[in-house]
């Protein structure tokens, strides 16, 4: 290896598109080739939707936004969503019918390549076969340009205990982890998506409890503090991250109002989700935030 | 006095300086049968004197007696330094604690909370140290090794483009006319100009580290080196402690070399972690005690309510005070304060 080999030339970075223009406009585009992003947020947000989605999406051409590639879908949560998979994969191909004419037999499902993972270390056991196997998949009509890892707090969930020792293993497994991924970012220019999961910040904020970590001082979701799992050396090791947050608006009829029963009860007509995407902190984009909802096709930007 | 630099026998010093010759520039201009009239020495030898003279008796000459080699005197030192033009952060809060900007000949560390803007400060320094020196800047190429992969070129091309109008616009006010298309700075040439590295593992980042010696010498025109970050691959699980903490201070006495070699400014982005100190927790940037005395100054970032903070954590001229920036699309720039703009809203 020659030092003088490092120096690149560096040049515009392509976009995975997130399947919405609203989306995109807040995220510049959409996702960027050769870096992590992490999409955190309480279960049940949207993460494992929106992953779906994206591991479809990199099939589509470049004018469209994908990258004519197939995807790499790690998931260490049980069992794995087939079915919605199929869901989106039918209105993906219904919406961008006009694209895959040529090949009446295509199933966006041949594309998308799912393998479990169970713990921290059967992920770096397996680093060497994902990596050849990305390999041998240039050669293809596809090559694998989409890796996403569903979720990444969950590999880290049982082995590990509260104390300095096993903290500081933990997060030295966070940088080998991290520094793989960016490696093979960079040697096959792939786009990496990790979810995170979020845990409760109980207690008074401030100190370790609560550090400020990003554009936001403090996330909440479902009406509590949250932040996103895996601590400060995690957030150290992505290079964006995205939070969807998830929050109960309670409807009123206008006509009648809020029904005051007598035992001090509020009745309302209803209660709505409303999911929220943030930039936490990335490279090249400010802070925004976009309403977004899940449709039968995936994850849509709702612009307000 | 200069004239104790010249590599000359002591005896010859002697008859210059009680000839009244003290400085380099009164004898670099003479003729040699005046110097050698003037001394009662012989043409040869006023020859010689003349042409170390107008060598200019730097450093690396010095071959005899006399002044230690590599010596100077603290005054020459002090004159150096306040000639030496400084990095701008293009945020004027920000240069006043760091007493003008980043300084050449120094390295720099800066670290904080992922979010904070230590890339985007990099990404402005390797814009500003290209600012001409007839703006004020020093007009040089920047080397930016990216071991995160959190050089986006579209946010480069972005503060580029900032920068270049800024200067423009300056020009026209203090010159009273557009500024002419060969002083302009397009924002490509500013791309051009930064010299961007990709490592991904930290034998390639000692690797790199050890090039650049070389590779600096045959491009003189570098006066900045950022290395984003420095810990990143450093993290990871080594063995032997005892390993890293040798690697890392080889890497540390690199750069320090490089820095005073080239005259130029070496500035290090860094992560911070958890220390768990007399019963609570704080921050401190990563890599450990060892590493805190690589290099020459410390600069932390944190948040403070609703704003970025940066603070002068070690340095040997700084005093320790902070200072609050802004992450703008434009760039860093100086902090609007909400209670400054309330002030504003109300005189107006």
């Amino acid at each position: 290896m020659r030092p003088a080999t490092l120096q690149v030339r560096p040049r515009l970075v392509t976009k995975l598109t997130s399947g919405c223009p609203t989306l995109d406009r807040h995220l510049a585009g959409g996702f960027p080739f050769g870096s992590i992003t992490e999409i955190s947020g309480e279960s049940g947000v949207g993460k494992t939707q929106f992953c779906l989605q994206l591991a479809l999406l990199t099939q589509l051409p470049p004018s469209l936004g994908g990258l004519s590639s197939s995807s790499l879908f790690l998931h260490s949560e049980f069992p794995f969503p087939s079915r919605r998979l199929h869901q989106i994969a039918q209105s993906f191909l219904a919406v961008h019918r006009d694209v895959f004419s040529s090949h009446p037999s295509y199933n966006p499902l041949d594309c998308v390549f799912v393998h479990p993972l169970h713990t921290a270390d059967h992920l770096l056991d397996e680093m060497p076969r994902i990596e050849s196997f990305i390999e041998s998949s240039r050669a293809s009509r596809l090559p694998v340009r989409l890796i996403v890892i569903d979720s990444i707090a969950a590999l880290f969930r049982s082995e590990f205990d509260n104390t300095p020792f096993d903290l500081k293993r933990r997060s030295s497994i966070f940088f080998k982890i991290s520094g793989w991924l960016k490696s093979l970012a960079v040697k096959f220019d792939l786009a990496v998506i990790v979810t995170n999961q979020v845990v409760d910040l109980v207690g008074p904020s401030g100190g370790a409890n609560g550090l400020r970590i990003g554009n936001l001082g403090c996330l909440n979701s479902s009406g509590r503090r949250v932040s996103p799992a895996l601590g400060l050396s995690w957030a150290n090791c992505v290079n964006s991250r995205i939070f969807l947050s998830r929050e109960e608006e309670l409807l009123v009829d206008q006509a009648t109002g809020p029904v005051h029963r007598s035992n001090g009860e509020t009745s309302v007509h209803g209660a709505r989700a409303i999911r929220r995407l943030h930039v936490i902190f990335s490279p090249h984009l400010p802070y925004s935030s976009c309403e977004f909802m899940i449709a039968r096709e995936g994850i849509r930007g709702i612009e307000r | 006095m200069e004239v104790g630099r010249l590599p000359i026998s002591a005896a010859q010093k002697g008859k210059l300086i009680s000839a009244g010759y003290t400085t380099l520039s009164s004898i670099s201009s003479l003729s040699p049968t005046l110097l050698s009239r003037d001394l009662n020495i012989s043409e040869t030898d006023a020859l010689e004197i003349i042409k170390h003279a107008s060598l200019g008796g730097t450093m690396d000459d010095c071959s005899s007696s006399g002044a230690i080699i590599g010596a100077q005197t603290a005054w020459d030192v002090l004159h150096e330094e306040e000639s030496a033009t400084r990095i701008t952060t293009s945020s004027v809060d920000l240069d006043h604690i760091l007493g003008g900007g980043i300084s050449c000949c120094e390295v720099t560390e800066i670290g904080g909370v992922p979010g904070i803007g230590k890339t985007q400060i990099g990404i402005q320094l390797a814009v500003n140290v290209q600012i001409p020196v007839h703006c004020g800047g020093l007009g040089g190429k920047a080397i930016y090794i990216d071991t995160e992969g959190s050089f986006m070129v579209e946010r480069v091309l972005q503060i580029a483009q900032a920068c270049a109008v800024e200067m423009s616009t300056s020009y026209a006010s203090s010159h009273n006319s557009l500024p002419p298309s060969h002083i302009l700075m397009q924002p490509e040439d500013i791309l051009e100009n930064i010299i961007y590295f990709r490592v991904c593992s930290y034998t390639e980042q000692i690797a790199l580290v050890n090039y650049l010696d070389k590779f600096i010498s045959e491009h003189r025109e570098v006066k900045l080196v950022i290395i984003d970050s420095i810990t990143f691959h450093f993290r990871q699980d080594f063995d032997d402690l005892a390993l890293r903490t040798r690697l890392l201070g080889g890497m540390a006495l690199k750069l320090m070399k490089l820095a005073k070699k080239f005259v130029l400014a070496v500035v290090l982005l860094n992560q911070v972690t958890t220390k768990y100190t007399e019963g609570s927790f704080q921050l401190s940037l990563a890599l450990g005690d060892s590493w805190s005395h690589a290099c020459t100054n410390r600069i932390i970032l944190y948040w403070n309510c609703d704003e970025r903070y940066a603070y002068i954590d070690k340095s040997p001229s700084l005093r320790s005070t902070s200072a609050p920036y802004a992450v703008t699309s434009s760039g860093i720039r100086n902090s609007v304060s909400k209670c400054q703009q309330i002030l504003r809203t109300q005189a107006t």
